[in-house]
Parts: C-alpha cells; sequence; structure tokens
C-alpha cells in the first residue's frame, strides 16, 4: 500500500512536471467553431484570430492556450469582474480606449523590459501603435491594429447613378454634396444611398463624432463637455437630411445593415476594417447583390479629413507577472506568437501596425488594400477618458432619440452635453 | 421490534431541530445575509469596482450621499398634481380601498395595504424639480417608471394569458397533455435563447411578425427600435417566456375546484364560459393573488430582455433598474452608487413580500 501511494504521488508529480503552462486568454471578435490551426486559410475576425490562438496552442512548447467564453457585448463587464474577483485571464485582448480605465490603477503588467527577451521587437512597431499601448512612458501591451471606419462601396449601385470615375467612386466633399449624391442614387436605382448600423452600436455616433472632428471639434476638452455646439448640429444635420429624405434607413441594426448593403439595397455601407475580407469574399460569389465592391476612406465633408479609429492589443494582468512568473512568460509567449502573425491579422482587412508587416509585398498584395491607404493619416478618437464606455453609451443614447424617437436635436444635445459633464464631474 | 438508542446520544427536539438546521443556516448565512448586509455597507461608501480590487483602501465612507445622488436633486420641491397621471390614479386607489373597506368587500390588512401603495404613488411621483433645479440623476426615475411601467403591462399580461390557458387545457385528453408541455416548454429556456428567438420574430427583415404583416398588405414594424414598440415588444417576449409556471399553479387551483360545483352549476345552465366567470374565477382567488405577487416580484427584477433585446433604448425607453445597476457597477466601476439602487430595488421587492406575507395570512372574508 506505502509503495502503492509513494508510486501514483512520484507519477502525479512527473506528470505536472512535464504538463503545458497554461495560459487562459479572454477575447471578444465572436465565436469560430473549427477555425483549424491554418492562419492562412480562415476569413473573417472570429475564424483569423482563433486560427493563430490554435496555431499557438499547437507550436509553443510547454505552453497551451485556453480561450476563455466572453461575449462581446459584455466582454468588459466580464472582463472588470474578473480582475476584481481576482481571476483575471492569463491574457486578455482590449481597445485602446480602455487603457486609461485598466492601467491608471495598475491593473496592466508593465512589459517594457521583458519584451525583446520573449521575442518582441517594439521598434518594428509604427509609432501611432506604440503610443497606442504607452501608459506614463511604460509598455503595457502589444500591438495588434489600427481599425477604423471606411466607406464600403457597392460600385454597381454608384455607376447607375454616374458616381463612378476612373473605376473609383466619387465622394461627397460637402453635406449638400453627401444629399444630391443620394439623390442620384435613389433616382438611378431606387434604392438608399446609405446604409450604417444608426440603431445598436454605436457607428452611428462614430460618424456623427468624425464630421465633429472634421470642423475641428470635439465632445468634451479636459473637464469640460463640448456637445451642445452649433458643429455639433451640422455634424448631425448633414446626416440626418438623408433620412428626412428617405434616402437612407435609421432603423437598420447592424446585422440587418450588414444584410442590406449585401444585398444590393445601399450604394455605401459605413462599417469598420474588419469586415473587408469579408465583404470581399461575398461580393465574389456569383448571386444577386453586391458584386462589384470597393473600400474608400471616409470622406471629408467638412475642412479637415477624420475618421473614428481604435486600437486592438493583447495585455496580461499586473497580478499575473506579480505572482506567477511562469505563467507570465508563457504569455509573452502567447503575445509574441500573435505579434509574430500581424500579416495573417491583417487580412481581415485592419491596418498592421508594425513597419516590416506594412512594408511587405505580401501586405499590399491583401484584397482592397490600396483602395483605403488615406485612412491611417485621417484616424481619430475622441480624448482618452475612464469613463470613455459610459461618455459612448450616453451619446449613443441621445442620437438614436434624434432619429428614431424624433427627440429634438436640441434637446437631445443638451441632455447629451448635461450627462456627458455628470460624468466627468464624478 | 424494540426501538434502539444510541446510549448517550439522546437528542432532545430542539437539539435535533438545530442540528438540523445548522447547514441550511449556515449556507443562508454565507450567500445571502452576508451579502445582503454588504451590499448595504458597500452603498454608503465611495467603492470602484476595480481599484478596490487592486487597493482595499482605495474606498471611502460617504455615509447616505450615494443614495442621495441616485434619488434626490438640487432644488426639489413637492406639488399635488405635477405629475397627474400617477398622482390620480393613486388618490383613486386610496378612495377605492376605503370604500372597500367600509363596504365589507376587503379586509382590515388588504385594505390597509391597498390604500397605502396608493398613498405612495400619490406622493412619490409629486417630488420634481424647482425652477433651476433638476435630479443630480436624470435617468433614475424615468428607469424606475419603465421598470413599473413592464411589471404593470408584464404582469396582468402573463396572470391573463396563462389562467385562460389552464381554463382551456385542463382535462384528461392526450391533446391537452400534449399542449400543456408544449405552453410549459417556454419556461426551461434560457434569456438569452428567448431573447433570441424573440429578435429574430421581431426582426423587420427576415422575422415571422414581419413578414405576416406583409402578406396582410402592412409595411413591417420596426419592433425593438421604435418607441412605441419598444417596450411592448420585451413584455410580449416575457409573456410567452414565464407563462409556464402561472399556468401550472393555475391547473392545479383549477384542479382543487369541487366538480361538485360544476355539476350543481351545469344543472342552472352555466356552462363554458359562465362557468368560468361564476365557478372558476371567484374560487381561483388565492391563486391568483399568489401568482400576481410571485410574477410582480419576479419581474421587478427584468433584466435579460431588455439589455439583450433592445439595450435600453431606444431613447431610454426600455431602460430598467436591474439593467441600470448593472451597467453603473460594471461598465461604470460605480459599485457603492450601484448597491444604493440595489439597496432601493430591495425595498419595493421587500414591500410587495411582506404583501404577499399579510394576503396569504388573512382569512378569507
Amino acid at each position: 500500500m506505502k509503495h502503492a501511494i509513494i508510486g501514483a504521488t512520484a507519477l502525479t508529480l512527473l506528470a505536472t512536471g512535464t504538463m503545458a503552462q497554461e495560459v487562459t486568454l479572454g477575447r471578444f471578435f465572436g465565436d469560430c467553431e473549427g477555425a483549424g490551426t491554418d492562419t492562412k486559410a480562415s476569413v473573417g475576425e472570429a475564424c483569423i484570430i482563433q486560427s493563430i490562438i490554435n496555431a499557438a496552442d499547437a507550436t509553443l512548447e510547454g505552453v497551451s492556450v485556453n480561450t476563455l467564453p466572453t461575449d462581446w457585448g459584455n466582454y468588459y463587464d466580464q472582463i472588470k469582474a474578473a480582475y476584481a474577483g481576482g481571476t483575471p485571464p492569463g491574457v486578455h485582448v482590449m481597445h485602446r480606449h480602455r487603457v486609461p480605465e485598466f492601467a491608471s490603477i495598475g491593473a496592466l503588467a508593465d512589459l517594457t523590459d521583458d519584451l525583446e527577451a520573449a521575442g518582441i521587437d517594439p521598434s518594428d512597431w509604427e509609432a501611432a501603435a506604440l503610443e497606442a499601448v504607452t501608459y506614463n512612458d511604460r509598455i503595457i501591451g502589444v500591438p495588434m491594429d489600427f481599425h477604423a471606419n471606411l466607406w464600403h462601396v457597392n460600385l454597381d449601385l454608384m455607376e447607375a447613378a454616374g458616381l463612378v470615375e476612373n473605376g473609383a467612386p466619387v465622394l461627397p466633399s460637402s453635406p449638400e454634396e453627401f444629399l444630391e449624391h443620394a439623390r442620384a442614387v435613389k433616382e438611378a436605382t431606387g434604392q438608399d444611398y446609405l446604409a450604417a448600423d444608426f440603431a445598436q452600436f454605436p457607428i452611428g455616433v462614430r460618424v456623427v463624432l468624425a464630421l465633429l472632428w472634421q470642423q475641428g471639434a470635439n465632445i468634451f476638452d479636459g473637464d469640460t463637455a463640448t456637445i451642445d455646439t452649433p458643429e455639433a448640429r451640422n455634424a448631425i444635420s448633414a446626416i440626418t437630411q438623408l433620412f428626412d429624405a428617405g434616402l437612407a434607413d435609421p432603423q437598420l441594426n447592424y446585422a440587418d445593415s450588414q444584410q442590406a448593403f449585401l444585398n444590393g439595397e445601399a450604394a455605401v455601407l459605413v462599417n469598420g476594417t474588419w469586415v473587408v475580407d469579408f465583404y470581399s469574399a461575398e461580393a465574389a460569389k456569383d448571386d444577386e447583390g453586391l458584386n462589384r465592391y470597393f473600400v474608400a476612406d471616409f470622406p471629408t465633408l467638412f475642412d479637415e479629413g477624420a475618421t473614428w479609429a481604435d486600437s486592438h492589443m493583447w495585455a496580461i494582468p499586473a497580478p499575473l507577472k506579480a505572482n506567477a512568473p511562469d505563467t507570465y512568460a508563457a504569455a509573452l509567449q502567447v503575445l509574441a506568437f500573435i505579434n509574430d502573425h500581424n500579416i495573417d491579422w491583417a487580412r481581415t482587412g485592419h491596418m498592421a501596425v508594425r513597419t516590416s508587416v506594412l512594408n511587405s509585398a505580401e501586405y499590399a498584395a491583401l484584397p482592397h488594400r490600396d483602395e483605403y491607404t488615406g485612412t491611417a493619416d485621417i484616424a481619430r478618437d475622441t480624448p482618452p477618458s475612464v469613463r470613455y464606455g459610459a461618455i459612448q453609451d450616453v451619446l449613443n443614447r441621445e442620437l438614436q432619440a434624434i432619429w428614431l424617437t424624433g427627440k429634438s436635436v436640441d434637446a437631445a444635445l443638451a441632455d447629451a452635453q448635461a450627462d456627458v459633464q455628470d460624468l466627468l464631474d464624478r | 421490534m424494540p426501538r434502539q438508542q444510541g446510549a448517550g446520544f439522546a437528542l432532545s427536539q430542539r437539539q435535533a431541530a438545530v442540528i438540523l438546521l445548522v447547514p441550511f443556516l449556515t449556507v443562508y448565512a454565507v450567500f445571502l445575509i452576508y451579502p445582503f448586509f454588504k451590499g448595504v455597507w458597500i452603498s454608503l461608501h465611495d467603492w470602484n469596482l476595480m481599484a478596490v480590487a487592486f487597493n482595499p483602501d482605495a474606498k471611502s465612507y460617504v455615509g447616505l450621499r450615494n443614495y442621495e445622488r441616485v434619488m434626490w436633486g438640487h432644488n426639489i420641491t413637492w406639488g399635488a398634481l405635477a405629475s397627474p397621471g400617477f398622482q390620480i390614479i393613486g388618490l383613486i386607489g386610496i378612495l377605492a380601498s376605503a370604500l372597500l373597506y367600509r363596504a365589507g368587500r376587503a379586509g382590515k390588512v388588504t385594505a390597509l395595504a391597498m390604500g397605502l401603495a396608493a398613498l405612495l404613488l400619490f406622493v412619490l411621483p409629486g417630488f420634481h424639480p424647482g425652477e433651476g433645479g433638476r435630479w443630480y440623476d436624470r435617468r433614475f426615475w424615468p428607469t424606475v417608471g419603465n421598470t413599473i411601467l413592464f411589471v404593470g403591462l408584464a404582469v396582468p399580461g402573463v396572470t391573463i394569458t396563462a389562467m385562460l390557458l389552464a381554463a382551456a387545457l385542463d382535462g384528461e385528453t392526450r391533446a391537452k397533455a400534449v399542449l400543456r408541455t408544449l405552453f410549459f416548454l417556454s419556461q426551461v429556456l434560457s434569456v438569452t435563447v428567448v431573447t433570441l428567438i424573440w429578435q429574430i420574430m421581431f426582426s423587420p427583415r427576415q422575422g415571422l411578425i414581419a413578414n405576416l404583416t406583409e402578406l396582410f398588405g402592412g409595411s413591417p414594424i420596426v419592433w425593438l427600435t421604435a418607441e412605441g414598440f419598444a417596450m411592448a415588444a420585451i413584455v410580449i417576449a416575457t409573456i410567452w417566456w414565464s407563462l409556464g409556471i402561472a399556468m401550472i399553479l393555475f391547473l392545479a387551483g383549477i384542479q382543487d375546484i369541487s366538480k361538485d360545483l360544476y355539476e350543481a352549476g351545469a344543472l342552472d345552465n352555466a356552462t363554458g364560459a359562465k362557468a368560468f366567470w361564476y365557478i372558476t374565477l371567484p374560487n381561483l382567488k388565492r391563486t391568483i393573488t399568489v401568482v400576481v405577487v410571485l410574477q410582480i416580484i419576479l419581474h421587478f427584477q427584468v433584466f435579460g430582455q431588455s439589455h439583450l433585446m433592445t439595450g435600453g433604448g431606444p431613447n431610454d425607453t426600455t431602460q430598467v433598474l436591474v439593467r441600470y445597476i448593472y451597467q453603473t457597477a460594471f461598465r461604470d466601476s460605480e459599485l457603492g452608487r450601484a448597491s444604493a439602487m440595489a439597496v432601493f430595488l430591495f425595498v419595493i421587492m421587500g414591500g410587495f413580500s411582506i404583501l404577499q406575507f399579510v394576503l396569504g395570512r388573512e382569512k378569507d372574508e
């Protein structure tokens, strides 16, 4: 009996000794069943990222990666609750805009001195990417992309309205032209000019923000909300004039607006870089709806170019670095693997963060890549704030109230101004 | 067979009771009593969810300030007809409970409970910001209003539908048994599945309802983003979802009614709808009370339907209390403020629980 116990203990110890270091991973982007490990074959954000993670799990020796089940819509709530409960994932994805919220309380591990040893070269990152993952001069994450709002264009509908020149769509350069183009498409094709999710996720907010930035304005400055302004009215009326004239439908949500575009019921869809490969694949199918697909930079309707943009990045929780050095080392290996596959992630349509990838022939050969090269120069976001999420929700609620419930612009802007000020004051 | 007793292990009834209760009381104390008081304690602090996790000293005691910030405002006054709708209903309620008591139609406690609820309905909506004043949190009371509206629509909806279904499906035939199972099935689904099903049903592009509307020549309603329909949409989904339990309770109630009553009724020509009205309904009084109070307590906690189907929109028309608490705690990390709202919700639900207790104990008049 004694021998059996000793034998079993020895076996257990041996087994744990050779067992791989498990790294739990939290991410959004949605689910992908059967993503496989071929990082060159998967399509769409969910499947491409999962194939990279699966490949890391299969390739990295002594490391196993376990993707946790998370829900996109409640991702940050889940992650924050996990941090508060002392069980954050070993590595997790996040947006640049969340850095102040997490880094200001010391939640994210300082990676600055450990990157090179893990095989990650920060000098290969674009300056803007390095800036995205830097907080108080320390690197607290590994950047994965720049993403931004684009104009996804159905060239057939645009051509029917006479809005194609030299194979590229003619884009509006003023709110008036915006309306003219919309009318031309309606008259020529009977279809809407513009579609976007104006009813669910904050894509409508991002459109209005871009038009606000194009006038040199912003929603807050330091601790002062600056929403109830003439610039905001200009930005909003540029959009609502289309709704009022029946040239765009504000009631479509994300899925419905995307479907409208793919069905050929809208000439332009405002959505992010993340769907370029998906729409290319859909356009290539031999069916009704979208056939000739083009990607354009967000047009400048006012004085200066601007489009909403953000970055995805990967971070490691500070407690992991402090308390579990082995898991921390394994987590860094996972981040290095993701960093090495920046080109594969860029296949989604996102812009790469590594200079060597941006300059590669493989990157230039990605579909439609040459059509939105101007986007990197006009990428913008609201000022950093620990209350980014709540502020976006205020804007989304009040802007939707304007076009979905007929709330007056004056009342909506006054309420948004008061609510954002209240958030900034807390 | 002689009774055997372990010598020295004889327990008195009291000791046995204590030992048997200990496991339950331990679980109850650890998972319910302690978290409840901790919640109240958190509500008295400025408590950031993440910051306190990393530094336990990052909280500070603020007394009742969270309650003030959530429920009160700057320069708040009271007017007898500030929101006439609620207040007139409140006044009518006070009068009605007095009259019912005088006429002997309602017991003392019932009349008192009704009167108290009506009084609250008259007093509370009377508070409003005076000149130059404003609520510190302008969304809290409208959110409470939305929650009450939801409860006001869902509870009668569930109760009436479940009662009619129970009356129709009471019987021994195979078809009725199958239908009973079918109607109960929706109850076992999780809120995510229910909301997914109904999001598809309500979709203006692919939904069953939109297709039916188009079949009859109408243009489809965009249920979930239209101001007048969003609340109706989540109420409909909720009724479909929570019919099952209420229906089973009503079935049990109906099966308790003596068949003699129906036979006697039939002799007097009371069958079908008449029998339902004059025999079934009066005999279900107790069951109706239980169902209504349970549903009220349940539906005050509505969250998933609003969170997943409408996101509280459009323009906050479907924003409900638990969703607001959730957002305040997890999106905004303001645990203290969220706990203050949760304590408020507890008081409302506690009130209805006491009401149920009182009504359940009251003897049939």
